[in-house]
């Protein structure tokens, strides 16, 4: 994918630049607000990752300008750590997403992932596929193969989302934002706890396991 | 030339005194005035209808009899003793007929006043003031009714010179009293205003006198201790969080420090004993980061303002972090129960309400033994309009004198030590309890009394 990073501070452009390059993605960096709201709209990029200081124009405005312009490329707002609010205010302006400063190499893959599949404007889905596993969102009804599973109502959630991004890592901190709308690290292990009783009911009785632990990072469904 | 005033004439009890003494002052010279009028015009016209009267009847023996009846009567009200009038009859161009002075004192008709000679009752003279009417009888005579008009016109000098007097003395008063009363009010604020002086030059234990009076300064200096007391734990609560700051965060970081110097000293160190040095460093340093984000969370929470906050149904919010902690306290053996919550309104911040809950969860989930249980339950008091989201556990509880501690930032309890956590969490749910104008009651379980359990309430005000 080709990202365009907007962050002033230069070392820590070069850390998001170098993991992303690992990965395999191509990467340019604008260091001020003005710059970067140039580059991302002369560039076709596939995600935008704003820092939310930065010299001349700040994030905010950028991306609400950006979006007012008609630019569409999903984006992912830096913000300061534990900085609560500015997760709802990046949200408002336009953000797609919210990592906060440092990000951990494996979270800010993750979520890239994510947001680089997402395509903007796709028709709705009704239904959910990895491997036999099958989901019908407007029935509610999962089944693997010929055999019907029986979720709970947040299990489902949790499927539908895991489904949503088959075949990409997602870490512990998104399924909790995501499927919980929860913005805070709980001390125990509650997250593994539900994936470990979802992956029960969905890989117990099946040889081909689908639901896989990355080690370090988090989960994938892959089909 | 500017006057220089002593210092209580600047105060506003003193302004409000002379103030009151102009109103006071207004209102008694009024008074005075109608009083004065009231007696002297009163007497004075008491006298003037008995003199009318006097004249009436001696103009009706006038008509009656012509001038010899009025001689003759004249002649009988002479011999009333002690009598009240003095008579004078002249002829028209004022030759003496008969009466009681040597001539008419003026000439024409109408009031007038004039000095007599009178004699006292020992037989000496003395001269008094005398006031009469005189009147034309037919053409060719003049009559005078007078009487003595001394005792009159003491009595109105009288009432006059008690009216001055009076109306000093009450100015006086007035301006004195507001002296008095405006230095004494002055002196108190002036207690109070040292008092906050010497908080302001760094003496954070000083506080105000209390008289025992009272009054509205008694409870001014009660209510300015509270908030000098409520200043002093705060101050000594964020020096406290700046000394465990330093310290807690020192330790990890000389720790990083040593590892990776000892690797960089290691002139042949292995690529696997290098990347393992990396490896723990940088757990280390995560924590560190963990710990910065919970005191930026802390304080962003402290922060928090109330118009975020939005009616929140917290009995769905409790079954919400129920469901969700559930599955985790059951994978480590222990029992979990939450009572189906109804429906009770607050006004909260969702986001933080829901993290102050996890807390007290997590807590209960790592303090708490296999084996054992945790409870979840709501309680709503319509009389004091609150709601209680109670967590209890069957772990070691915390004992009574520490309960006031744990909610401190950094505060562990040492059999706390062994698990991991930055010993903020109680300390936010505090914070987030007192944003929402409710507070977290720390309390023994329902266990025995040597493993009582913790129950923890967090009471938050129903909206």
């Amino acid at each position: 994918m080709k990202i365009l990073v907007i962050e002033d501070e230069q070392e820590s452009a070069d850390f998001i630049a170098k993991i992303l390059g690992d990965a395999g993605h191509g990467v340019e960096i604008a260091n001020d607000g003005d710059t970067g709201l140039r580059a991302a709209r002369d560039g076709a990029f596939d995600i935008l990752i704003v820092d939310r200081m930065l010299p001349y124009k700040d994030g905010l405005t950028l991306v609400q300008e950006y979006r007012d312009g008609g630019g569409n490329v999903p984006v992912l707002f830096l913000t300061n750590l534990g900085d609560v609010d500015q997760r709802v205010e990046g949200l408002k302006a336009g953000g797609d997403d919210y990592l906060s400063k440092p990000p951990a190499p494996q979270e800010l893959l993750a979520r890239i992932e994510v947001l680089g599949r997402r395509q903007p404007g796709d028709v709705p889905i009704t239904t959910l596929k990895a491997g036999d596993l099958e989901m019908d969102l407007l029935s509610r009804r999962v089944r693997r193969g010929e055999q019907k599973i029986d979720l709970q109502p947040r299990e489902f959630r949790l499927l539908e989302y895991l489904m949503r991004n088959s075949g990409q890592v997602v870490t512990r901190t998104m399924l909790l934002e995501k499927v919980w709308d929860y913005h805070f690290d709980p001390q125990t292990n509650v997250i593994d706890v539900h994936v470990s009783r979802l992956r029960a009911k969905i890989d117990k009785d099946f040889e081909e396991p689908l639901l896989h632990t990355v080690r370090g990072a988090g989960y994938r469904l892959q089909g | 030339m500017k006057l220089a005033l002593p210092p209580f004439t600047r105060t506003a009890t003193f302004r409000l005194a002379v103030l009151y003494a102009l109103l006071f002052t207004i209102f008694s010279a009024g008074l005075l005035i109608y009083l004065y009028f009231a007696t002297v015009q009163y007497t004075r016209s008491v006298a003037d209808q008995r003199v009318n009267a006097e004249l009436d009847s001696i103009q009706k023996a006038f008509r009656d009899g012509g001038l010899p009846r009025v001689n003759q009567s004249l002649i009988e009200r002479a011999s009333i003793p002690d009598r009240y009038f003095f008579y004078q009859l002249t002829t028209a161009r004022g030759t003496k007929l008969s009466g009681d002075l040597s001539g008419m004192p003026g000439d024409g008709v109408g009031w007038v006043q004039f000095p007599i000679d009178a004699q006292r009752p020992d037989g000496s003279l003395l001269t008094i003031e005398a006031e009469g009417r005189i009147v034309r009888l037919g053409d060719d005579a003049l009559l005078m009714v007078a009487f003595d008009a001394q005792q009159r016109n003491e009595v109105t000098s009288r009432i006059t010179q008690a009216v001055w007097v009076a109306f000093g003395v009450g100015i006086v008063l007035a301006l004195g009293g507001g002296v008095l009363v405006s230095r004494w009010v002055n002196r108190r604020a002036e207690e109070l205003a040292s008092t906050a002086e010497a908080v302001i030059g760094g003496d954070l234990h000083r506080r105000a006198q209390l008289r025992g009076a009272n009054d509205e300064f008694d409870r001014l200096a009660e209510r300015m201790n509270a908030m000098l007391e409520r200043l002093e734990r705060l101050v000594k609560a964020s020096r406290h969080t700046g000394d465990s700051i330093a310290h807690d965060l020192r330790s990890p970081l000389s720790k990083v420090r040593n590892r990776l110097e000892g690797a960089l000293a290691d002139d042949d160190i292995s690529p696997d004993k290098a990347r393992n040095t990396l490896e723990t460093t940088l757990e280390e340093v995560d924590r560190v980061l963990a710990t910065f984000n919970a005191i930026l969370r802390l304080s962003s929470a402290g922060n928090a303002s109330r118009a975020r906050m939005v009616r929140t149904d917290v009995g769905e919010l409790m079954e919400e972090i129920a469901e969700f902690f559930e599955p985790a306290a059951d994978a480590v053996g222990l029992t979990f129960r939450v009572e189906k919550a109804k429906t009770a309104i607050v006004l909260a911040d969702r986001a933080q309400l829901s993290q102050a809950l996890s807390n007290l969860v997590d807590n209960a989930i790592k303090y708490t033994p296999t084996g054992g249980y945790i409870a979840m339950h709501m309680a709503v008091d319509k009389d004091t309009n609150k709601v209680d989201l109670v967590v209890i556990d069957s772990g070691p509880g915390i004992p009574e004198h520490a309960r006031d501690r744990v909610v401190e930032r950094f505060v562990r309890m040492d059999s706390a030590r062994t698990q991991p956590g930055s010993g903020l969490g109680l300390a936010l749910v505090d914070i987030v309890a007192d944003v929402h104008r409710g507070e977290l009651l720390l309390m023994d379980g329902r266990g025995a009394p040597d493993r009582p359990g913790l129950k923890a309430v967090l009471r938050l005000p129903l909206a």
